[in-house]
């Protein structure tokens, strides 16, 4: 009797040890999430870390910005990391970091990549960087052609060798040679589309916008404001008149 | 005297001063009638308003000179003379727009590098000069 007593209780017991130990792993299991909430507040400070970065970067890029400066010229001098720019007078000092600085040719629409030896006097340099005690460490050099855009009024037609020459509004006059390769439009007063148009076309007291070339300093084609045209738009003197 | 000499004698002073004053409000008239002619015809008085010295002058607030982009496309902004012409003028391209409403605002590309770029406003009066700005303004590609 005693016997089959004892194996109920430890039947008992063992059922009890089972239900316990069942209870435990279940508490066990359900902290499991409780550990998850736990880890919300790191998210957030994570959250305002990276905030926190944006805004340095944001800053520091603001302040690149401001501090950020493009100025061009013919290279008069190249010494070592130290390039000389010259343009109307005005000179530029420019230093060149063989890490950071890169080098571009513009070729019209598109570019490519040059070397730092590929530079050479009296080319026309476009740098742009960061100015600090009035040198320009460079980021990007492009080497490209100097344009000037004008306007004045028509004072002389040369129907020999198809020139013009044109007086501006500053009294420089211009020698304009134009050739098969320049564009050459006029305004349509009635519409004020652009029409291309002929040498023929150009009469004297038309006003007339132009682009033209410049190359080397002082510009090598530049001899008496001689230049070839690289475009022209021409408003007739009718427009003015009507 | 005579009561009729008084009478005769008012009657002539108020006739003569009645004249007097026609002639002199006569000669009032012709004298203006003569500085008419020297004076301009009305329709070539110029308004007020077309005088140099108030004519609205070229206000170009976007972009600045020497400003760097690093976008292709940029926005001529400001004021300028009502139905004034406007060109804007870049080795890469010309625009020819009419300025009907005074303030402009005018889409243009720009090339890699510097752009040298002139604007020129033609003002609908003839008599007035036309206003200019030269600018030079940089795209820098942001990947370069």
């Amino acid at each position: 009797m005693n016997r089959a007593i004892r194996k109920k209780q430890l039947i008992g017991y063992l059922v009890m040890g089972c239900l316990v130990s069942w209870l435990i792993g279940n508490t066990i299991m359900a902290q499991t999430p409780s550990s998850t909430a736990s880890s919300s507040p790191t998210i957030e400070v994570d959250k305002d870390i990276q905030q926190l970065k944006d805004k340095v970067a944001n800053k520091v890029s603001e302040i690149r910005k401001e501090n950020n400066k493009a100025v061009s010229g013919f290279i008069t001098n190249i010494e070592g990391s130290l390039i000389k720019l010259s343009n109307n007078g005005e000179i530029n000092q420019v230093k060149i970091d063989d890490t950071l600085t890169k080098f571009f040719k513009v070729l019209g629409i598109s570019k490519k990549e040059i070397k730092n030896s590929d530079l050479s006097k009296d080319d026309y340099a476009i740098v742009s960087g960061v100015v600090t005690d009035n040198i320009i460490t460079a980021n990007v050099v492009l080497i490209d052609e100097n344009f000037l855009v004008d306007s004045g009024k028509i004072t002389e037609i040369n129907k020999d060798n198809y020139s013009i020459k044109v007086l501006t509004s500053d009294k420089n006059t211009y020698d304009l040679d134009i050739e098969t390769s320049t564009k050459r439009y006029m305004i349509n007063i009635k519409t004020l589309a652009k029409e291309t148009i002929g040498f023929s076309k150009l009469k004297e007291g038309d006003t007339v916008h132009f682009v033209i070339k410049k190359t080397g300093n002082p510009p090598a084609g530049g001899k008496n404001n001689n230049y070839p045209a690289y475009k022209i738009l021409v408003i007739p003197q009718e427009y003015f008149i009507k | 005297m005579k009561k009729e000499t008084i009478i005769a004698i008012i009657l002539g002073l108020f006739f003569g001063g009645v004249v007097a004053i026609f002639i002199s409000l006569k000669s009032k008239d012709i004298e203006l009638s003569k500085n008419k002619v020297i004076a301009p015809p009305k329709e070539n008085i110029v308004s007020p308003n077309l005088t140099s010295a108030e004519m609205q002058p070229l206000d170009l607030t976007e972009p600045a000179n020497n400003a760097i982009f690093d976008k292709d496309i940029i926005r001529f902004k400001g004021t300028a003379v009502k139905d004034s012409l406007i060109i804007i003028q870049s080795p890469m391209k010309d625009v020819v727009v009419k300025n009907t409403k005074g303030k402009f605002d005018i889409e243009f590309p720009l090339a890699l590098g510097e752009n040298s770029i002139k604007m020129v406003i033609y003002p609908k009066e003839k008599q007035f000069r036309p206003q200019e700005k030269s600018i030079k303004i940089y795209y820098i590609d942001s990947e370069l």
